[in-house]
């Protein structure tokens, strides 16, 4: 191993060491450096082995678009695969290795792939693995995982913090070179709300490699500028709806030990009224035998490492270019004394300029690159024959491609420039614009001014006057671009895509085939797919299935750019959105009353819920939930119904407003009264159900099921907003301001009578009143109403939810001599089974109330409401659809499960001969056998048929019998004690 | 008979936190009332002066809605006093035990806001006075600005403990 590093120049800091290890080795760098960087330096030019054929691999590029150098860092929990060593910055304790090799890089038996490689070619899989056709999945798609492959996640939680946050802005720039500085730099100087995003650690971009003066100054003036917020290590990967922008920052991706207070990853949501993009251009490899030798690199890339960092990946260089980047690179290298062996340009004449020593090899090509894990010597072929040049480093450089992603993330497409030879996204779209090399400028002055020029522009169009651009455009001068796919005559292997090992023939093979279509070679071949996304190799390729297919690229077109723009880790994505805040719990507030009485909680959407109360000695649930279940018929319990959805309905047409939403009829409920009401939705079918009272002419009380509170609420606003905005009603949810507690069982009155002022007996507050009643001797005030769900004497108090636990623990020491007992959501399903009771167990989306028993209820002297046009289908009337009824086991002793199908008796277990399914089903403890509820064709007009319920996933049969649905107590002498 | 019920503030076990440039508490559980219908901010101002209510803050929350929020509670006579006092089309619903305030303010109150809200929370686009009904993450707050660098979040109650603790972590 050598040294590369040159003893002067480059952006490093050389008072400082690094040390790092790759491999397990350890080396050094400086600050300034990246991984890849630093490697070169340390003459590591081979850095990993490709993905199908496992051939050496070395450093292509310097930034992004890398698609050969990606390796695993960090360790435990940290380890993280596939990074780009061209985008690590370098720092203290670093631990890289390299992947997709065994038993090491150097040496690795995976490489014997190579030698298969005359079978492993294009739809090599589609062909070769059709048979057995099991085999795929089981033998096959597992083998070819293993041996190709990218890096492996590693399975320990992630110990790093991640967040997400919202940024707003009147300009955002993306990209901080030439034009996208100048582009801050004038709407800065304008007083506009300004971001300035780049991916790399330092901002300037090719400006960085160009060592120009004026970046120093732009960058302190930026700095000075408080309504200039700069973001370097940030990758802007999206551009959405409303001009919205993801973005990711490397907020301590380059410290050796993360603050654990900071997130590593911060992913930025950016609202921006206008934004530039200003990415700049991408070089495009050049295809020919060998390209992919460690030691061959852009040309742009080697630049960038000898200005940047002032390493020379090679002692002695070639360049093989088709325009000036590569006479750039030639000159840069030997003003830094590393030698040049030859420039080799296909085209006829070579740039005029070059002063250099190096010799230029004008109309000739790179057929071939030799050397297996680093680069020996290059066979040129031009009009004056063939020579063969011994040379450890090759820059190449075969034009430029604008790098447009974002531009087409929201459905433009790239559209064909034969003077640029590339492709470019329209300029200009609405909120954003494309300014610099992005849309096909060269020189840095053409790039400064277009950024200030459109950056005055964009703002203009916001409302800023008299923007000044803080620079003047000025032309390029560069010449018209010619396009050069690959080098005819290649002996080797001339690879197109290096992350998928796509090489020149697979394409020609592709289009043989018939898969010449840019979306069928993609998946043909593999060319472009993977974490790089075809960066560098899809614009050759477009360029190669044209040329095979005989037509322009404008009219092969391009494949889809979708977000992200490169990878983006899970971490950044869920933000602080784990462990105990992966989702927000919501607490009752009887919460804390429900937990000093034992109970064991059940989340119910983001809910908790008190499910049952166990008590000393109880062994499982249901010993706990048949102990509840009997008390409360005998003598009482308290149960927290908070969660129910609440909603008070203001206004005097709140009357009107309810008999129109509910399919019964609201508008004569007096004051003072509860009714239970079936909501439905336009087609007929219910939507949700309820108890609404009427606490005063203009005031209604509803409330909803759990899950549906908030919709109910939407529904409610949507209807009074858009179908009646004459109606003058209002809506507030309440479900927060009350507690509300469920009394139910024969003693329950006789306890709150301890409670409420009030007279409550039946004569005085009958089954369904509903009203304000004092509380504690006029010290408190709360809602009451005499409804039930249970089917026993019950009554539901609400208090304001602060007043929650004490009025709970009040209820309870005035029931103890009652026997009560706390109950919870597994008692109260219990109770309501046997009762007969639905919930949204049986209002599954295709009842009507007429399938669950209510069909009387159904208003037919209402003129309108919501569903009854379609509940008169024909359909929907139908005699043989599935409605409610009982079900229980002709054996006590046996059981069945809620889910499981009816089929009649003596009927093949077929899904042709399904006849229903239980809805719900419990064991009763008051009845001794479980029971259940059950949607069944004809249901109610086959009571006492004899049954078989059928649960074809366990396979178990059980003779049952139709019966009522109600259980409990069908005359109704509880409800109404 | 028993005891006299007492009101237990859900967020009660949580003391203020002060961080660098962040200071974060929870409100008393006085009042908050939720007005809709058919009047004005200055009527209602004019109003809630009228009885006696010259301390309680009035937040637009919506079309022809507002809260009007203090830190003292209010019995049910001073409550049914306002009802009455209301004109005509324009009706209250008390929320102070549904909604709980916390307090946010400091230099880095909107940088730790932004990480929850998509509102431009930016002087020029959301001044002193200013209030939205947004999301912090994935609950629904009612978002004031009371000062230059101060903000209070009015949440349900059910969520307020959870959004305490992802406010507490954001503040550390």
């Amino acid at each position: 191993m050598s040294n590369h590093r040159l003893s002067t120049g480059g952006r490093i800091d050389r008072t400082r060491t690094i040390k790092f290890s790759f491999d397990g080795k350890a080396l050094t760098g400086h600050p300034g450096d990246t991984l890849a960087s630093a490697l070169l330096a340390n003459g590591i030019q081979l850095v990993g082995r490709s993905f199908k054929y496992h051939r050496p691999r070395g450093i292509l590029t310097a930034g992004a678009a890398e698609p050969n150098a990606l390796v695993t860092t960090g360790a435990g929990g940290r380890t993280e695969a596939n990074t780009r060593a061209t985008m690590i910055e370098l720092h203290d304790g670093l631990i890289a290795r390299s992947q997709n090799r065994w038993p090491s890089l150097a040496f690795d038996i995976g490489a014997a792939n190579g030698l298969l490689s005359p079978f492993l070619s294009a739809g090599f899989y589609y062909k070769t693995f059709m048979w057995p056709a099991g085999f795929w999945e089981k033998v096959y798609e597992p083998l070819i995982r293993n041996a190709a492959g990218l890096g492996k996640a590693t399975y320990e939680a992630d110990p790093d913090a991640y967040e997400k946050c919202w940024a707003h802005c009147d300009l955002l720039v993306i990209g901080a070179g030439p034009a996208g500085l100048a582009a801050a730099l004038t709407a800065g100087r304008a007083g506009a709300r300004v971001l300035l995003a780049d991916e790399g650690f330092a901002l300037g971009g090719s400006l960085l490699t160009d060592g120009d003066a004026t970046l120093t100054t732009i960058l302190a003036e930026l700095d000075a500028l408080p309504n200039v917020q700069c973001l370097p290590r940030t990758t802007v990967i999206g551009w959405y709806d409303d001009n919205v922008f993801g973005a990711v920052e490397r907020v301590q991706k380059h410290v050796a030990l993360p603050d654990p207070h900071q997130p590593v990853e911060r992913f930025w949501r950016i609202i921006a009224k206008q934004a530039i993009l200003a990415t700049g251009a991408e070089e495009r490899p050049l295809v020919f035998g060998g390209n992919d030798i460690p030691g061959v690199m852009m040309a742009s890339a080697m630049r960038s490492y000898l200005n940047r960092q002032a390493v020379a990946p090679g002692k002695r260089t070639v360049v093989f270019t088709t325009n000036d980047a590569g006479y750039r690179a030639a000159a840069d290298l030997e003003a830094a004394g590393v030698d040049v062996a030859a420039i080799v340009d296909p085209r006829a004449r070579s740039d005029a300029g070059w002063q250099g020593k190096a010799k230029v090899l004008a109309n000739s090509c790179i057929v071939d690159a030799a050397g297996g894990k680093a680069l020996r010597s290059v066979h040129i072929a031009g009009a004056s024959g063939t020579q063969t040049i011994e040379a450890d480093a090759l820059a190449m450089s075969g034009g430029w491609s604008p790098i447009i992603h974002l531009a087409c993330h929201r459905g433009a497409k790239p559209v064909w420039s034969e003077r640029h030879a590339a492709f470019l996204a329209p300029e200009r779209q609405e909120g954003l614009t494309i300014a610099g090399a992005a849309s096909g400028h060269a020189s840095t002055s053409a790039c400064l001014g277009d950024g200030a020029r459109k950056a005055a522009e964009a703002l203009a169009a916001i409302g800023f006057a008299r923007v000044e651009p803080t620079f003047l455009s000025a032309d390029d001068t560069q010449a018209a671009a010619t396009p050069f796919w690959y080098v005819k005559g290649s002996k080797g292997k001339a690879f197109v895509d290096y992350q998928n090992d796509v090489h020149l023939k697979d394409l020609g093979l592709a289009v043989r085939e018939g898969y010449g279509d840019v979306e069928l070679a993609k998946r043909y071949t593999t060319n472009g797919m993977a974490t790089d996304q075809g960066k560098l190799s899809n614009i050759n390729a477009i360029g190669i299935l044209a040329e095979a297919r005989g037509v322009s690229p404008a009219e092969v077109g391009t494949t889809t750019f979708r977000p992200f723009y490169t990878p983006v880790s899970f971490g950044a994505l869920t933000g602080t959105s784990r462990a105990k805040h992966f989702q927000p719990a919501r607490k009752s507030p009887l919460h804390e009353w429900a937990k000093k009485n034992g109970a064991v909680f059940v989340e119910t959407g983001l809910w908790y819920r008190s499910a049952w109360f166990p008590r000393a000695g109880e062994t499982t649930w249901r010993e706990s939930v048949d102990r509840e279940v009997l008390n409360i018929r005998k003598n009482a319990g308290l149960c927290d119904a908070s969660t129910l959805g609440k909603i008070e309905i203001f206004g005097k047409d709140a009357a009107t407003f309810l008999d129109r939403v509910y399919c019964n009829g609201f508008a004569k409920l007096p004051v003072g009264r509860a009714r239970y009401g079936i909501m439905l939705r336009e087609d007929g079918l219910i939507y949700d159900d309820g108890t609404t009272s009427r606490l005063s002419e203009d005031h209604f009380f509803m409330t909803t099921t759990t899950a549906l509170a908030a919709g109910v609420l939407t529904h409610l606003e949507f209807c009074a907003q858009t179908l009646w905005p004459e109606l003058e009603v209002h809506f507030a949810s309440s479900t927060d301001q009350w507690a509300q507690m469920a009394i139910a069982g024969p003693k329950s009155r006789a306890i709150l009578s301890e409670i409420v002022d009030e007279d409550i007996s039946d004569a005085a507050f009958p089954f369904m009143s509903a009203r304000t009643v004092s509380l504690f001797g006029g010290n408190l005030e709360g809602r009451l109403f005499r409804i039930s769900f249970s089917g026993e004497l019950a009554y539901e108090l609400g208090v304001p939810a602060g007043y929650a636990e004490s009025v709970a623990d009040a209820i309870m020491q005035a029931g103890a001599k009652h026997d009560i007992c706390a109950y919870g959501a597994e008692a109260l399903g219990v109770l309501r089974i046997e009762k007969g009771h639905v919930t949204h167990a049986e209002i599954n989306g295709t009842v009507t109330p007429g399938d669950l028993g209510f069909g009387r209820m159904v208003s037919t002297t209402k003129p309108d409401f919501i569903g009854k046009a379609m509940l008169t289908r024909e359909g929907m009337q139908a005699a043989d659809r599935p409605r409610l009824v009982g079900v229980k086991p002709i054996n006590p002793e046996t059981s069945f499960r809620t889910g499981s199908h009816i089929l009649a008796d003596g009927a093949a277990a077929t899904l042709e001969n399904d006849q229903g399914y239980v809805t719900s089903s419990c064991f009763s403890p008051n009845l001794g056998h479980t029971i259940g509820l059950a949607l069944i064709n004809n249901g109610p007009e086959r009571l006492g048929e004899k049954v078989m319920i059928w649960n074809g996933l366990r396979n178990e049969f059980t003779e049952g019998v139709i019966c009522s649905p109600v259980f409990i107590d069908p005359e109704n002498e509880k409800l109404h004690a | 008979m028993p005891d006299f019920p007492t009101s237990r503030p859900v967020l009660a076990g949580k003391s203020a936190r002060h961080g660098k440039g962040i200071t974060l508490e929870a409100l008393p559980e006085g009042h908050v009332l939720q007005v809709m219908g058919a009047t004005t901010s200055a009527d209602l101002r004019a109003l809630l002066d009228s009885a006696g209510l010259t301390g309680s803050a009035l937040r637009p929350a919506g079309y022809r809605q507002w809260y009007a929020v203090g830190d003292t509670p209010l019995d049910a006579q001073a409550l049914q006093a306002i009802v009455t006092a209301l004109p005509p089309g324009t009706y209250l619903s008390d929320q102070s035990h549904g909604r709980v305030r916390i307090r946010l303010s400091g230099t880095r109150a909107t940088e730790l806001l932004s990480k929850g809200t998509a509102v431009d929370l930016h002087d020029s686009a959301f001044s002193v006075g200013h209030t939205a009904t947004t999301l912090f993450g994935h609950i629904s707050v009612h978002l004031s600005r009371t000062g230059e660098t101060e903000f209070e979040l009015t949440v349900l109650r059910s969520f307020a403990e959870a959004l305490y603790s992802e406010l507490e972590e954001l503040a550390a």
